[in-house]
């Protein structure tokens, strides 16, 4: 019988009562323990410590206006198709038909009122040329619709109709020109327009061949006009601070670049015969040899003049159309310029009804001085979502209109860094919401970072702020980002795959001599 | 022959269950409730906002008020400490099972895995309508039904014994 001591308890009765208390002592042990690894493990803040947990271009502000009520800059679109009008919003003009669809008893909705919110560029539509008699006849509606943004406008003067091009350019009722036009003509209206001392907006892709792009360059170098290419990805800010990333050292040496085109639709193929209002197109609302502008006489074809992007004489493939793009964003951020070598395979297999436009298409583009290679897959009949791809040594990094970066298992750069593998080192999303889009070719449009940016905590669509850029440089104010340079390199780079292409040989860039050397 | 505890109907072996399950759950509380204590930037605001379910405007209510918020954040993370304490050395451990239903069943309402309810992104695993907040909240039913603090337990220092 154990002694029971005054209290009625035993040694037996305390020990049983204590029993778990050494628990408490494990769990305080364990605690610690697991703290100090989880500490250690993330190497707390190692954003901070590579000083990429502030990024530069993020806390970029909105400039502010540049116009007054003397400095009216009056601009002529030629080319008022569908990216015609979608500049022509962006500058502050839309057609009444968008006003009454986008508005229910008289309130606008979200993209209308966002339309109604955008900065006033101070420019005036004074002059239109088109080679659609619809499309020309839209744009003097569009023109002398009198709803702008912040309010409507007394009076609206209709734009000028030209019936062509160059009496436009050489009329004194334009100070700059917004060419959107099939792309053999582009450098032809560009090199006319420059010469006549007319500021450019020219849309991508910026020329036809590689020539075309020597000779533009060098008209724009000696008028000195203010030239903006319509890459309006130039203003997205994944795509500026992936950049960043880049020049502090983030990715380390990167060896190949991965770029994408993935569309499964007709109107994808860039087949828009019947796209749009293009059903009304016929012979006689066609002007067909103003149209060919350089291009030798031939009878005319309705499909030719609306898929024209899909005939070498007047498009520039899958590549002008697209891999222009995929490049323009790589070369943003990697500075990438010309590549020493490309060679392209590919061929038409499925679209056979429409010119020669390859749908499935595959190009290297080599660069040994900066030890890597892109490579570019165009398919046209699969629509797997796939983002640019940065392959460096210390990371992969998929960019879009969001940032997504693993760091590599085996870099040297951050092995203190413990991640979970399934963790992104680095991630940057814009906090918008986007409206909801309908068509997939769209969403990969906005997903790809040609739609909407962030900046200075805004949603602003990039095309505007492309706009903006060239109207603000043309008043004095800062320059051009996507400018000649970055034409030129987006121009030969696309050329060389194409005609890597076609001549199934592999393609060289004389850099000296400004050639393609075939073979 | 069964050997039995001298001052309860339960066998030694089902003590040493009961007892293990009581300080399992204790830990789980504690250690969720120590965390939350010394992570100053810990609030109950992400939980409260993924809450779907039939009372999911209710508990986003509570985030919406920071006064509000403030006072569920401060019993939480506390009464988590506690709960956890009292199971681990089983003094007042009854009341702590209590408490700790309370807090189960809140953490289960707010994110029920009902029929035609989403996997939330608070959820780590698969759920129908059982989750492990439900199978804790009935543990906790056991051992408030069966209590041990009295035999192992600081319990036993103010128990009575006739």
């Amino acid at each position: 019988m154990e002694e029971k001591k005054s209290n009625g308890m035993s040694r037996r009765d305390t020990i049983k009562a204590l029993a778990t208390l050494p628990v408490l002592g494990y769990f305080g042990y364990a605690y610690n323990a697991n703290l100090l690894k989880i500490e250690e493990a993330k190497a707390q803040n190692y954003l901070e410590r590579l000083k990429i947990d502030k990024i530069e271009v993020s806390e970029e502000k909105l400039s502010p206006p540049t116009g007054n009520s003397g400095n009216r800059i009056r601009f002529g679109v030629v080319g008022n198709g569908w990216r015609g009008e979608q500049l022509l919003k962006s500058l502050g003009y839309v057609h009444p038909d968008y006003v009454e669809d986008s508005s229910e008893n008289g309130i606008p909705d979200k993209g209308m009122q966002k339309f109604l919110d955008q900065e006033d560029l101070n420019v005036e539509f004074a002059a239109v040329c088109d080679t659609f008699e619809v499309h020309t006849r839209r744009g003097v509606e569009i023109s002398a619709n009198d709803l702008r943004p912040f309010g409507k406008k007394r009076d609206p003067k209709p734009a000028k109709v030209f019936s062509s091009y160059k009496e436009m350019i050489a009329s004194d009722d334009i100070d700059a020109i917004i060419i959107a036009t099939a792309d053999h003509t582009h450098a032809q209206i560009a090199i006319e327009a420059a010469k006549a001392g007319k500021h450019i907006y020219l849309e991508k892709p910026m020329t036809h061949s590689i020539e075309e792009a020597v000779e533009l360059r060098k008209v724009i170098k000696d008028t000195g006009v203010v030239f903006q290419l319509g890459h309006q990805n130039r203003q997205q800010m994944s795509f500026k601070i992936a950049n960043e990333l880049y020049e502090k050292g983030v990715f380390g040496d990167v060896s190949m670049v991965q770029v994408y085109t993935n569309r499964n639709t007709v109107f994808g193929a860039w087949i828009r015969d019947d796209a749009f209002d293009h059903k009304l197109g016929n012979k006689d609302n066609i002007n067909w040899e103003e149209f060919l502008g350089n291009v030798p006489l031939c009878e005319f074809d309705r499909k030719k003049y609306f898929s024209w992007q899909r005939y070498s004489e007047f498009g520039t493939s899958i590549t002008g159309n697209d891999l222009s793009h995929q490049f323009e964003c790589m070369n943003q951020v990697l500075k990438l310029g010309i590549p020493e070598t490309v060679v392209a395979l590919g061929g038409q297999y499925y679209y056979k009804h429409h010119g020669d436009m390859p749908d499935v298409f595959n190009a290297v583009f080599n660069y040994p001085e900066r030890g890597l290679t892109m490579t570019y897959d165009g398919n046209l009949k699969n629509d797997a979502y796939r983002p640019s791809r940065i392959l460096g040594s210390a990371g992969t990094v998929d960019v879009d209109r969001a940032i997504l970066m693993y760091k590599d298992n085996h870099t040297d750069r951050y092995k203190d860094i413990i991640l979970d593998p399934s963790d992104p080192f680095y991630y940057y999303a814009p906090d918008d919401d986007v409206d909801a889009i309908s068509s997939a070719t769209s969403q990969v449009y906005m997903k790809g970072g040609y739609g909407p940016t962030t900046i200075d905590g805004k949603t602003v669509e990039a095309t505007l702020l492309h706009l903006k850029e060239w109207v603000d440089a043309i008043r004095g104010q800062g320059k051009p980002s996507c400018d000649i340079e970055a034409g030129f390199e987006e121009a030969v780079t696309f050329n060389l795959a194409n005609l890597a292409y076609e001549h199934k040989k592999v393609v060289t860039w004389d850099k000296v001599n400004e050639k393609a050397i075939i073979g | 022959m069964r050997k039995h505890n001298q001052y309860s109907e339960y066998s030694n072996w089902q003590v040493s269950a009961l007892v293990i399950l009581r300080v399992l759950i204790g830990w789980h509380f504690l250690y969720e409730g120590v965390v939350k204590v010394l992570n100053p930037h810990w609030s109950a605001a992400g939980f409260l906002n993924a809450s779907q379910g039939p009372f999911a405007n209710l508990f986003k209510g509570m985030v919406s008020n920071p006064g509000v918020l403030e006072v569920v954040n401060f019993c939480n993370q506390w009464g988590l400490v506690l709960i956890g304490l009292s199971l681990i050395v089983g003094l007042l451990s009854r009341w702590a099972s209590i408490g700790g239903m309370v807090l189960l069943f809140l953490y289960y309402v707010s994110n029920p895995p009902f029929i035609g309810i989403e996997a939330s992104a608070v959820a780590e695993g698969s759920y129908l309508i059982v989750n492990k907040n439900l199978i804790e909240l009935f543990s906790l039913l056991v051992l408030y039904l069966f209590p041990t603090g009295n035999i192992i337990g600081l319990n036993r220092l103010f128990a009575s014994r006739k």
